[in-house]
């Protein structure tokens, strides 16, 4: 069963270049260290909007910093801040959503009437409204988005759980005498893990653009750590000077996001084969 | 249908309410002033408390709540900053906003739509891969980048579009010269996702049976796939429309800041910049409104489409 | 093919830009905040009012060291300093408002008013300025100013020329709009309020009964459009004629290359200062205070924004307003801390910190201070200081500085007078969160005190500017602050607006549209 997803995925060429981009990212965030050809922060005043081009493979920005150090370093926040921000989200609304679904009655009514109110705002508008009350920095980002994700997270594990609980091995199983606990955990989690792990990849995708979009803002990650919203939005101020300064950043989120995305729908074909 | 109407027009005040009341709530805890937004560097405090008052700031929360929800149900409250009502700055933003929304969703229909069909009927071949590729670079780019490239390419390269704030409704070509990029940004955005929900919707349609019994019957494929299969299909993907349009609200903010465009998305962004407080608890429910509102319309469209749904 | 359009627009431009001589300004500004001119702060809500509104005097437009007759024809001033008369033109019309179609002839009465509305804190931003001065309408043409204590003529027109508290509202038209006034303004200017579009634009036309005459363009448009990209492309495309820029040298030279725009830079800018809360270790030791003056470099961080934009200052108080301090002057008293990153790091070592130490410090994502601040991090960092930064919007800046938060504060701001500079910054009472008026010393300093007050009430401008000076020669010995740069203003306009006046390029707050202004 197992090995047949694997191939499926395998099998689908979009995943497969998925994988690769994405890997290349989180590539990129590991070893930025190793290869970026300077110190991302080291400022050279002297020498500020270079061209493309010599010591400076993408130019440097106005403040004389080298953009593709910066670039690979803004690939640490970008993953930093997917990868907690998901792992945030997935498991409050996971908790949220199995809670409300399988316990049911009056709980079940207003964790699902809370979350359909979060629900009705546009996720960047949340995010917005998150980061004015918690304020700035990489810790708040993850927090924020990962309450922007909360409440999806929550409504798609509520449908699975609601669709399992009439299930007769469900009721078998509670007959048994298994408590709530071992039912959520042994019968209802693994059906709906695949589902999740799904949208988590999926989700990766977005926090990587809120994140983005955030920075773009001006209420992202604070100076001087490099990050690619941050890059973008310092760089609109020269767009007709150097606009290499908004356009590389500006790809490099492009490639991160296409290849979460790509990987997230490979799974989904490779768990429901009759789409592919 | 009717009172399927009212009824959920009727849980929505409520649910209205709550939001009003977490974002009177929200906006308080954050740090910032609206005072010292409105006067800038050169107040002293001084000034900034006796604004305050002015404002109204420094009296108990219940009576502020009391205060803002009145002034809310009267004009929808007015700005902190420049007192003007906030009814009045929707009034002028929101056409705007939703004539940008509406041009993306319009755009996506045209060009998504085809290309879905394409992409499915000529599955896995090149066309499907090329279509496919091309509607998850559009679902994976930020759109203020997208709006930057636009802006780089047409407006500072070509100059052939204007890039700053709307056209007047008044003079029919100066607005849609206005209109062009950002609705080209969110239409290129929508189109990413009608093309994959086209697609995905009419294989799903393709593997039913009366499909298949058509085909068996020896009706063309053209025949089977515009006649028979797409109509079904398309149920979905006006639902998607429809969820979308709530999506493409949250990006025709950016966009309307990247475009410098008077819509709603700017007016929040602004009053979130400035703390304008009464303005951005009405900007917001204003938003949450709108989602109620396209998700109902959404809805009733099923209907349209398929008359089997009935409304309880 | 483009070719062919770009003529055909440039024609349609030309033949509008003849009969309708509507100037388009955008400015850097997502909305106006108010056109109440005793509470406009920012450069675009001061450059409309500007438009709308008249002082007593006025500064000479595009030279703000002239005073010359506005709303008031003479003036004089008793010997003892302490009466002051102004002789109002006569004929000077209100604009018409709701109530009055035709606006009616302005009179003592309503300069009084404004005098009045501008020194209460509840109607005025500036009430500060006003303390302790009575105002008198001796006839319909005549007001009298009494003062509690005489100041001399360099601090007291500055209160009522053509500048914040100065501008007359006339009693009229503010009483009969209410809150609606701050967008509806009416006043005696140029140019009068038509049409305000909110995040979009505030549209003005000409008053034909101007008392200087009738402005020869036909109305003005302000723009509020906060990407700079777009205002360019507006800019060159012909959509506006004036535009505010980025104030950094790399985007002068590159848009004074392009054809048919010109740019302008002038001053005299705003104050860019560092200021060093003493009240916060390890801060609050002069050693340390040392080392930070000795690790920067004014040089880099004016590099960074570019010498023809931003120009040295190593006082407290810009060199161009009676009492500044010249580089020259800190220079002959050894007070310049150049650049010397072993002493940096001796008196570091000296001071407890051989390693350095961390410290952690709020500012606004405007570019304007963000940038020099990002700068002086990695200026810093270089003797071991790590100053950790937390962007966060301007508003909420502005809150958090004045709560006293920050070790280090950057400040950027412009102040009609050395008196008004110190005492903001430098007096005790102003000392943020504890002073007897809280206000923006952010340093805690407390030793120049006396020589400020003693300055203030001087009426020898020669002995008065003395004072001053020593003041700020006190404030370098304590290192309260590190003054900057000051920051020009950038505009760029096509080369057919002309002003109808020299801008110099030292002395201006905005680019003043007056009824000369025309487009060529």
């Amino acid at each position: 069963m197992r090995s047949r997803r694997v191939r499926a995925f395998l099998r689908n060429r979009t995943a497969v270049a998925g994988a690769v981009l994405a890997a290349a990212v989180i590539l990129a965030a590991l070893v930025a260290p190793a290869v970026a050809p300077h110190d991302p922060l080291i400022q050279d005043v002297y020498n500020m909007l270079a061209p493309p081009g010599g010591p400076h493979p993408l130019g440097t920005d106005d403040l004389g910093r080298d953009v593709l150090s910066r670039i690979l370093y803004g690939a640490r926040v970008s993953i930093t801040v997917g990868v907690f921000s998901v792992l945030i989200g997935t498991g409050m609304g996971a908790l949220v959503g199995l809670m409300a679904g399988y316990f049911g009655g009056p709980l079940e009514l207003g964790m699902m009437r809370v979350v359909d109110i979060l629900m009705s705002f546009p996720v960047l508008v949340m995010g917005l409204m998150f980061m004015a009350i918690l304020g700035t920095g990489m810790d708040k980002l993850i927090v924020a988005i990962g309450l922007v994700l909360t409440p999806q997270i929550a409504r798609l594990a509520h449908g699975a759980v609601v669709a399992l609980r009439e299930m007769e091995y469900i009721t078998a199983a509670r007959a048994a005498g298994a408590g709530p606990w071992r039912i959520l955990r042994r019968h209802v989690l693994p059906n709906v893990a695949g589902e999740i792990l799904v949208m988590a990849t999926l989700w990766m995708a977005t926090a990587i653009r809120v994140e983005a979009n955030l920075s773009f803002i001006g209420l992202g990650v604070s100076p001087p750590t490099p990050t690619w919203g941050n890059m973008i939005r310092e760089g609109v101020r020269w767009l007709v000077v150097t606009p290499w300064l908004s356009v590389f950043p500006g790809l490099a989120i492009l490639i991160a996001v296409l290849g979460f995305n790509m990987v997230g729908d490979g799974l989904r074909d490779a768990m429901d084969p009759k789409l592919l | 249908m009717v009172r399927y109407t009212v009824r959920r027009l009727l849980v929505a005040f409520p649910t209205l309410l709550a939001v009003y009341t977490l974002v009177f709530l929200f906006v308080r805890v954050a740090p910032g002033d609206p005072a010292v937004a409105a006067l800038g560097d050169y107040a002293s405090a001084e000034a900034v408390q006796a604004l305050r008052e002015r404002m109204g700031l420094t009296a108990p929360l219940w009576i502020q709540y009391g205060r803002t929800l009145a002034g809310y149900l009267r004009d929808l409250g007015r700005s902190l900053i420049t007192d003007v009502p906030v009814g009045q700055q929707v009034a002028t933003a929101l056409p705007h906003t939703l004539e940008l929304t509406f041009a993306g969703i319009v755009i996506g229909a045209i060009l998504g739509i085809p290309t879905g069909i394409l992409t499915a009927v000529r599955r896995n071949r090149l066309p499907d891969y090329m279509g496919r590729t091309l509607a998850l670079v559009g679902l994976s780019i930020p759109a203020f980048y997208l709006g930057i490239l636009l802006i780089l390419g047409f407006a500072v390269r070509l100059r052939w579009f204007p890039v700053m704030g709307a056209g007047p409704f008044s003079d029919v070509s100066a607005n849609l010269r206005h209109l062009a990029l950002p609705a080209l940004t969110l239409g290129i955005i929508m189109t990413s996702f009608v093309t994959r929900m086209t697609r995905s919707c009419l294989l799903n349609v393709l593997r039913e049976d009366y499909v298949r019994t058509g085909r068996a019957k020896g009706l063309r494929e053209r025949t089977v796939v515009y006649l028979h299969a797409l109509r079904n299909a398309l149920i979905p993907v006006v639902s998607v429309l429809g969820i979308q349009a709530a999506v493409l609200i949250g990006d025709s903010v950016m966009t309307e800041i990247v475009f410098s465009r008077p819509g709603l998305g700017r007016l929040m962004v602004q009053a979130m910049m400035q703390r304008d407080y009464i303005a951005l608890q009405g900007l917001i429910v204003i938003y949450g409104a709108l989602v109620v509102l396209v998700n109902l319309l959404t809805d009733l469209s099923y209907g349209l489409i398929d008359p089997r749904v009935r409304y309880e | 093919m483009r070719w062919l359009m770009g003529f055909v627009c440039v024609g349609v431009l030309l033949a509008f830009v003849g009969q309708a001589q509507i100037l388009r300004i955008a400015f850097d500004a997502a909305d106006l905040k108010t056109l109440d001119p005793h509470y406009a702060a920012a450069t675009m809500d001061r450059a409309v009012v500007d438009m709308l509104f008249n002082g007593l005097v006025r500064y000479r437009p595009g030279d703000i060291t002239v005073f010359e007759p506005d709303l008031a024809e003479s003036w004089e001033v008793s010997t003892d300093g302490l009466t002051w008369t102004f002789h109002l033109r006569r004929g000077v019309q209100v604009h018409p408002f709701p109530g009055a179609p035709e606006g009616y002839e302005l009179t003592s009465e309503d300069v009084v008013f404004s005098l009045h509305k501008a020194a209460d804190k509840d109607r005025s931003a500036y009430a500060g300025e006003y303390v302790g001065m009575r105002f008198e309408a001796v006839d319909p043409y005549t007001v009298r100013i009494i003062l509690d204590k005489a100041l001399s003529p360099s601090l007291f027109l500055p209160k009522v020329a053509d500048y914040a508290g100065g501008f007359i509202v006339p009693k009229g038209p503010y009483e009969a709009l209410g809150p609606r006034f701050a967008t509806n303004p009416v006043g005696t200017g140029p140019f009068q309020f038509a049409e305000y579009v909110p995040t979009q634009k505030v549209r003005l036309v000409r008053n034909d009964r101007y008392f200087r005459g009738a402005p020869l363009l036909a109305g003005v448009e302000v723009w509020y459009v906060p990407d700079v990209t777009a205002r360019l492309s507006a800019l060159v495309t012909g959509e506006v004629h004036m535009i505010e820029g980025v104030r950094e040298q790399a985007w002068v030279e590159a848009v004074k290359r392009m054809s048919g725009v010109v740019v302008d830079v002038f001053g005299p800018g705003e104050t860019e200062v560092l200021h060093l809360n003493m009240s916060k270790d390890p801060v609050s030791d002069l050693r340390v205070r040392q080392a930070i003056a000795y690790a920067l470099s004014r040089e880099e961080v004016i590099t960074a924004i570019g010498p023809d934009v931003a120009e040295p200052l190593c006082a407290a108080v810009p060199p161009y307003l009676a009492g500044g301090l010249a580089c020259a002057e800190v220079a002959e008293k050894g007070l310049l801390y150049e650049t010397n990153l072993e002493l940096a790091r001796n008196l570091l070592a000296a001071a407890g910190y051989p390693n350095g130490f961390e410290i952690s410090a709020y500012i606004t994502e405007r570019a304007s201070y963000r940038k020099p601040f990002e700068n002086v991090q990695a200026q810093l960092a270089r003797v071991g200081i790590r100053l950790n930064i937390t962007v966060v919007d301007h508003s909420s800046f502005h809150t958090l500085i004045r709560q006293d938060v920050n070790p280090l504060v950057h400040y950027e701001a412009w102040r009609p007078s050395a008196d008004a500079f110190l005492t903001r910054f430098y007096h005790s009472a102003s000392i943020v969160v504890t002073g007897a008026k809280p206000d923006t010393n952010f340093s805690h300093v407390t030793a120049v005190d006396g020589l400020i007050e003693a300055a203030r009430y001087e009426l020898d401008p020669a002995r008065q500017a003395e004072l001053w000076k020593e003041a700020q020669v006190k404030l370098l010995e304590e290192l309260a602050s590190y003054p900057l740069y000051v920051l020009k203003f950038v505009f760029a306009r096509s080369e057919k607006v002309d002003y109808g006046y020299e801008l110099k390029s030292s002395l201006a707050l905005y680019p003043q549209v007056t009824e000369l202004t025309r487009l060529k």
